[in-house]
Order: structure tokens, then sequence, then C-alpha cells
């Protein structure tokens, strides 16, 4: 009993890692551009698929898909931000979510058109393909690193955020735009900056789960967004504090769900989601509105 | 014996430390024109909101026309005909100048909530709500998109939006804010004259000092949430409390 | 006259409607079905986007529900499809009474995402309560039997028998949604939509309007699915799924938002553009994401915005 419940947890944080790493980014976009971003969920997608393509041509070699791949991922997010996603600043908020829900729509295609239909198998990443004994139950020891590797990046995101000039500017911005703007930032570049960081986290995600999943599907991003929607929503839209601790409550939460109640898992999260959006809707860790 | 028509008894609000609105006790006649000055943050806006009930009062009580009003909902006050305006300009800017004022027209004549019937056929809030555009001067213009309409446009049909729920009492929030003295002083004829009617008693915020000495039958002086002055505009103009508060600091 | 010219433009419509359902042949007839019921999908739809100005992604829930309405009343009560439709209609009323109550206690981004959570939270049901609903295979094998009138009965067994019912409640839901549009209600949509505080102080309860409006876009939602579930003779859960939800969206873009005449567009063209794409590749989101693209950042009125903006400016030239 002991041994099932230690490894659920186990499954449940690495799982929740992934989604940490997608709803970062987006909570970071939403507190600073107000841009709820449908589509991180296909940079997720082609941060993996991108990851992918640097490991093939490099020897398939992991670990330098994993550092190039995502800052390819960031330079598409770059061009989408910069091109696209300015204009539509000043409209209504269902413009802009549409707007980024037409790059998902755009992004799910060209993966397909770029490398197929059909699932790819992935290589395992060199120096963590085996696993290791917990309890008496092999674990894959990829995925300790991964359950390492989330909360590293949460701290050095609080130190980003927190310890730097630049991190200070991004906060003033996120709390309070034309207090910002009246500082001498410039709102346009910090914008870019903050989209393209934020896309290079999700993609960063998205890398991380190639060896994690074995398998690349085109439709990979589409589950995340939403489980990314929901952590955000729970840890308060813009808190990353917040999707911290929800990707762990929902990354737990999904792997008690499948293990014990398996009909209702699904049904489970979304409506936590629910609940929190009505009961609180600025989230556990979100300021009021 | 008849009762005011707006009653407020020890009414008290606070922000944190800060205390907008400190136990007041204010009674409004009907008919009576009358206007709330006060300096900048002295919680006239705080009052306005309490009264149509933006915000929820800490403590106290507000009866409205017999009834207690302190916990209904905005619209449920505005049925009873407890109606404010805005000070910034706040109307249906996609829509035409008439649809503005059809809108709390229908809700006043009990329609609004048809939605099978064509509004053409209404043709009983047709002609009340022309009637409130003539009023206020904007009766040639109603298929115009409110927001093709200048700033002081804008203003009348804010008034109009406001004075088209027939309402038994209306806050007005600082009705001259923005507009030119032409304007002003268009507007102002047109509030005394709705209110020597006698349908509609007026409660006017502002700050403009000569526009409520001129215009007022009563001033009510509010200072960091108290009231600190009640009278007729020539007694409060002598104020000595008045003046130390408020006009001093215009002076500066 | 201008109204005039509109009724014409609907009767010339109808009346095409009329012909291509005696002359057309069984691919057409298919196709034009599809159109007629995504188009009774957006009309209620629009009632909800368009016009009170509330975005959500969660109607494919009630689409579903109307579609699994007809399927299980056919299965377990009854097979007439009037009665089928009408239990479908219920359901998806039902479901929109309860989500709604919720969902309107909040307004843009707030809203679309309860409106998704709840979508999900009935697609989870519909895919994981397989005794019901069959689960990921859905419910197969929905018939279409005539319609029983006592003294005489009207087949719908034959796609150009079905097809009359379909321009039936086609024609129906454009009225309704006319009626809608033009009533006091409707107006009062558009001032929520406009401006929602001032709405309120012009003692309009919002909560209540914002849950008529969704009701009504629900069961319209409802109906369409359950016309779906006829046409198709299936159900199956991914009707219920978000990336379903976004359909009408679509559709009310590409046509033009807060017209009569966007939905019926919007659908001809979503449809159309689909069938079309789909010859040549099966790329059609990406054709689509390029659509969607234009629209939003050159054309947001959609077709009949942009067309009506063409006609206003021809006629007088304004700065």
């Amino acid at each position: 009993m002991l041994q099932s419940i230690v490894h659920v947890c186990l499954a449940g944080l690495s799982q929740g890692m992934f989604i940490w790493l997608v709803a970062s980014g987006l909570t970071l976009i939403f507190g600073v551009l107000g841009v709820l971003n449908f589509a991180h969920g296909s940079f997720y997608m082609l941060g993996a698929y991108f990851c992918f393509m640097v490991l093939r041509a490099l020897g398939e070699n992991f670990w330098w898909g994993l550092l190039l791949g995502p800052v390819c991922v960031a330079a598409v997010g770059y061009l989408v931000e910069r091109f696209f996603l300015r204009r539509v600043y000043g409209l209504e908020l269902p413009y802009q979510l549409l707007l980024t829900f037409a790059f998902v729509l755009l992004f799910d295609d060209l993966v397909k058109i770029f490398w197929g239909a059909a699932s790819i198998g992935t290589p395992p990443a060199p120096g963590l393909a085996d696993s290791i004994m917990i309890l008496g139950r092999r674990f894959p020891s990829y995925n300790l690193f991964v359950i390492a590797v989330g909360p590293l990046l949460a701290l050095g995101l609080w130190g980003l955020l927190e310890k730097t000039w630049a991190g200070r500017i991004i906060r003033a911005s996120s709390s309070d735009r034309e207090m910002a703007s009246a500082l001498g930032v410039k709102v346009p570049t910090l914008f870019t900056a903050v989209f393209v960081f934020g896309t290079w986290l999700g993609a960063l995600g998205g890398g991380l789960a190639v060896p994690y999943l074995g398998l690349l599907t085109p439709g990979m991003g589409e589950q995340i967004i939403i489980e990314a929607f929901v952590v955000a929503v729970i840890g308060g839209l813009g808190s990353l504090k917040g999707a911290f601790l929800g990707a762990l409550v929902i990354g737990l939460l999904s792997a008690f769900g499948t293990r014990f109640l398996p009909t209702f898992d699904m049904f489970l999260t979304f409506i936590l989601m629910a609940g929190v959006l009505l009961w609180r809707p600025q989230g556990f860790f979100g300021e009021a509105r | 014996m008849s009762s005011p028509l707006l009653q407020v008894k020890g009414l008290t609000k606070a922000f944190g430390k800060v205390v907008t609105a400190r136990e007041i006790d204010l009674d409004f006649e009907a008919g009576v024109l009358t206007s709330i000055i006060g300096p900048n943050g002295a919680g006239k806006s705080t009052f306005i909101n309490m009264m149509s009930g933006s915000l929820s009062a800490d403590a106290g009580a507000i009866t409205f026309d017999g009834h207690d009003v302190t916990r209904l909902p905005i619209h449920a006050r505005v049925g009873m005909g407890l109606c404010r305006s805005f000070q910034v300009v706040n109307v249906f800017p996609g829509l035409t100048v008439f649809e503005n004022v059809e809108i709390p027209t229908l809700v006043n004549r009990r329609r609004a909530a048809r939605f099978f019937s064509p509004r053409a056929k209404e043709t009983q809030v047709r002609d009340q709500a022309l009637e409130v555009l003539n009023l206020v001067g904007l009766g040639h213009r109603t298929e115009v998109k409110a927001s093709e309409l200048s700033h002081g446009d804008q203003r009348l049909l804010e008034v109009a939006i406001a004075m088209a729920a027939r309402p038994k009492l209306l806050f007005l929030d600082e009705p001259t804010a923005g507009m030119n003295p032409v304007e002003r002083v268009d507007i102002l004829k047109h509030i005394r004259r709705i209110s020597n009617q006698g349908s509609t008693t007026f409660v006017i915020v502002e700050h403009d000092m000569d526009i409520v000495f001129s215009l007022s039958d009563r001033v009510v002086v509010l200072h960091r949430g108290d009231v600190i002055c009640d009278g007729p505009p020539s007694v409060v103009q002598c104020d000595e409390q008045v003046r130390e508060c408020y006009l001093g600091q215009e002076v500066m | 006259m201008i109204t005039n010219k509109a009724y014409m433009a609907f009767g010339l419509l109808l009346a095409g409607l009329v012909v291509l359902g005696l002359a057309g042949d069984r691919f057409l007839l298919y196709i034009s079905m599809r159109i007629m019921i995504l188009a009774i999908f957006a009309l209620g739809f629009d009632i909800l986007f368009g016009r009170t100005g509330l975005l959500s992604f969660g109607h494919g829930a009630f689409y579903a529900g109307g579609a699994y309405g007809v399927a299980l009343c056919y299965m377990h009560l009854a097979k007439d499809p009037l009665l089928c439709l009408l239990a479908g209609v219920l359901l998806a009323t039902g479901l929109a009474l309860v989500i709604g109550f919720f969902c309107v206690r909040h307004t843009e981004i707030y809203f679309a995402m309860l409106t998704l959570a709840f979508g999900m939270m009935v697609f989870s049901l519909i895919w994981n309560l397989r005794e019901i609903t069959g689960g990921d295979d859905g419910l197969v094998g929905v018939g279409r039997q005539a319609i029983n009138l006592g003294l005489f009965k009207i087949p719908l067994r034959k796609e150009s028998e079905f097809y009359f019912l379909v321009l039936a409640f086609f024609t129906g839901a454009i009225w309704v949604a006319h009626r809608i549009r033009t009533s006091p209600f409707g107006l009062i949509l558009a001032g929520i939509r406009e401006n929602d505080r001032r709405t309120e102080f012009a003692g309009v309860n919002i909560r209540n309007y914002r849950l008529a409006a969704f009701v009504i876009s629900g069961a319209m939602a409802g109906l369409a699915g359950g016309l779906g579930v006829l046409l198709e003779s299936n159900a199956t859960p991914h009707i219920s799924h978000w990336s379903h939800s976004s359909d009408p969206v679509l559709v009310g873009l590409i046509g033009g938002l807060n017209t009569l005449a966007g939905p019926l567009v919007g659908s001809l063209v979503f449809v159309g553009l689909k069938e079309l794409v789909m010859r040549f590749t099966t790329y059609w989101m990406l054709f689509f994401g390029v659509v969607l693209l234009i629209i939003l950042l050159g054309f947001r009125g959609g077709v009949v915005g942009t067309l009506v903006q063409r006609l206003a400016g021809r006629r007088e030239v304004r700065s």
C-alpha cells in the first residue's frame, strides 16, 4: 500500500512538473501582457518537435536538443508577438484570445506537414535511460530528474523576478502598466521580451517531455494547455507561486484520480477549476481584481 | 407628517483605516434640490456609491420611499426610483442616442423582458424616450451613434439616460464636469426646471462652489467622512468651519 | 426600406433552399443540411457572443446535450423524431440553465474559463460514463423514423425527406433570432455588451438577462446537436470537446458578429471552405488558421460587416 502511494505520488509529481513548466510561461505572459495565450500549448508541442529535430541532427543526443530546441521555438514566439499579437493589444479580450487560437490551428497542421500526422518514437536521455528501485519497485530515473528540474526552475524564476533589475520591471508592469511606462520602461519591448521568455519556458517543458513521453503526437499541445489553464486559474492568473503549487495539486490529483477513481479523474480536475473560479476567481495566490 | 424621501441613519464606511463615512445621518425631502460638496477625499463618491448600491455600508441604514434599501442590489434600487448619473461619460457608445435612452425607458415601463415582440411596436416607450431627449436638447440627433457625439452632448445624454428611468430621486455626480460654460448654464437651467416640476428630486454632488450656491435649496458639506455643515446656501457660505477646511483649501 | 430588402433577401434564400431540396443530389443536400445545422448553432451562439458580448468556450456541451438527448431518447424512450428532438432540446436547455447559473457570475476571461471548465466536465462525463453514453465509441445507429401525425406519416429516411425538416427548423431559428434581435430584450442585451454597469443602473438585473441569453443559445445549440445526430445517425464525444466549442466562434467571426446574416454566411463559408479545402489537402486547420488571422487583423466585421461597411461608405462619403 505504502509502495503504491509513494509511486503514485512520484508519478503525480513528475506529471505536475510538466504542467508547471507550461503554466509558468502562460501565467507570466498573462500577468504582464494580459493575454491568455491559447497557443502556449502549441509552443510546448513545438518545443518537443524542435528538440527532436535538433537531437536527430546532432547525433541522437537529447541534451543538445533540450538546449537548442526551445531557443528555436522562442524565435517563433518572437515572430508571433512582434507581427501578430502586437496588433490586437488594443482590442477586446475575445479577439486576443481568438488570435492565439488561430495559431493553435496553424501550428497543429504545420507540425503534421513537417513531421507527419503519425506519432514518432523518441530515444531516452543519455545517462538517464535506466530506472532505480524505490521501495521495491522500479521508477524511471529521468522522471526523478524532471521532479528535480521543476523546483530548480521555480527557484531560478523566483530569483530572476525578485533579485534582478529585469525582474523588478516585470513585476512593476504586471501590477501597473502605466506606472511602468512612467518609469521609462519601453512597454512594447518589455511585452516582446516577456512573451519570448514565456514561450521559451513552455517549449522547455515540451523539450523535457520528449524522453518522458517517448512519443511525439501532433495533438500533444491541446491536452496540456487545458491542464495549464486549470493550474493557472487555480493558482491565480498571473501568479507564478500559484502556478507552481497548482501544478503540484493537479499533478497529484490526476495521478491519484487515475489510480483510484479512473472514471472521474478528469471530472475532478475541472470541477476544481470551476470551483476556484466561482469561489475565489483571483485564485489562491493571485491578487484581487 | 410625511417622512423624508430618503433617510440615511448612522451610515459608516471605512477602507482599512481610512474612514470615508462616519455615522452620517441625513434626510432628503422630496422637491428640495440639495447639493453635497466637499474637497477631494471628503467621502462624496463613497456616499453616492452607497446610496446607489455599488458599495455596501459597514453600518447604518438607508430608507427610501418608506422601504429599507440598505441591502438591495443596484437594479432593485433603480426600480424603486433611486438613480444616479456618473462623473465620467458613461453611455452606450455603440448604440444610437435614441437606443441609449430607450434602454432605461423600457425598464421603466416594464417592457424590457419582452423577447418576442418588436421594439418598434412600443409607441409609449418611444414617446417617453423622445420626451426625455427633447428635454435635454438631443431630440434632433436620435439616430446618431453615441460615440460620435461631442463630449458635452455625451454628458447631456448621460443625464438623459438617468432621467429616462423616471427616478423619484436622482443623484447627479458632477453633472457639469468637462462641459464648456455655455453647456454648463444650459444643463443647470434644465435641472432647475425639471426640479421645479416636482416629479424628480435632485441631489447634486459637486466640487464647483458657484454652481452649488446659485442652484441649490440646501447644501450639505462633507469633510473626511463627516457632515460638517448642513443648511441653506446663505448659511453654509458663512460657516466658519466650511471656510476653514474647504474654502481655505481652494484659495491655496 | 432596408428591412424590406432584407425580408426579400431571406425570402429568396428560402425559396432557393426549397428548390435545392427538390432538385439537389444527395451530396449537395447533405452539405446543405450541415450548413443549416451549423447555422442554427451559430445563430444561437451569436445572441450570447455577438449580442451580449460573452465568449463561451463550452457550447459544445449543449450541442452534445442535444445530440445525446436525441440518441438516448431514441434508444430508450421513443423513436419519434420530433419527440427525440424535444428531449434533446430539453436536456440541452436544462444543462444550459444549470451551467449558465454559475457562469454568468463572471464576465470576459473568467466567463470564458468557467464555460471551458463546465464544458470539459460534460465532456469527461460523456467520455467516462460508458454504460450510458458509449464512451469514446459514442452512440451509434440513431435512425430517422417517420413522423406520425395519426392520419398520415411524414417519412424522413431519405436525405431529400429529412432535408425539409432541417429547413423548417432552420427557418424557425432565423425567425426566432430575428424576433429576439428586434425585441426590447435584444436591446437590453446589446446594452449589456456595450456597458454592463450602465445597464445595471438603468434598473436591469443583468445577471438574469445574461442567463437568459445563455439559455437561449444553449437551447439552440441543443437543437443543432439533435438535428446533427439525426443527420449523421451517431453521437460522438468529441462534439462536447472544447475544440468543437470553437466552431460557432469561428463561424461568427467569419460571417460577422451581431448580425442576422453573419451566422448564415459564416456557416456557408465554414462548411463550404472545409469541404473544398479537404478535396485538395487534409490540412484544413492550417487554412482556417490563416483565414482567422486575416479576419482578426484586417476584417473584424467578417464578411457581412465588411460588406455593410463598404456599402455604407459608398452611399455617404464620410471622414
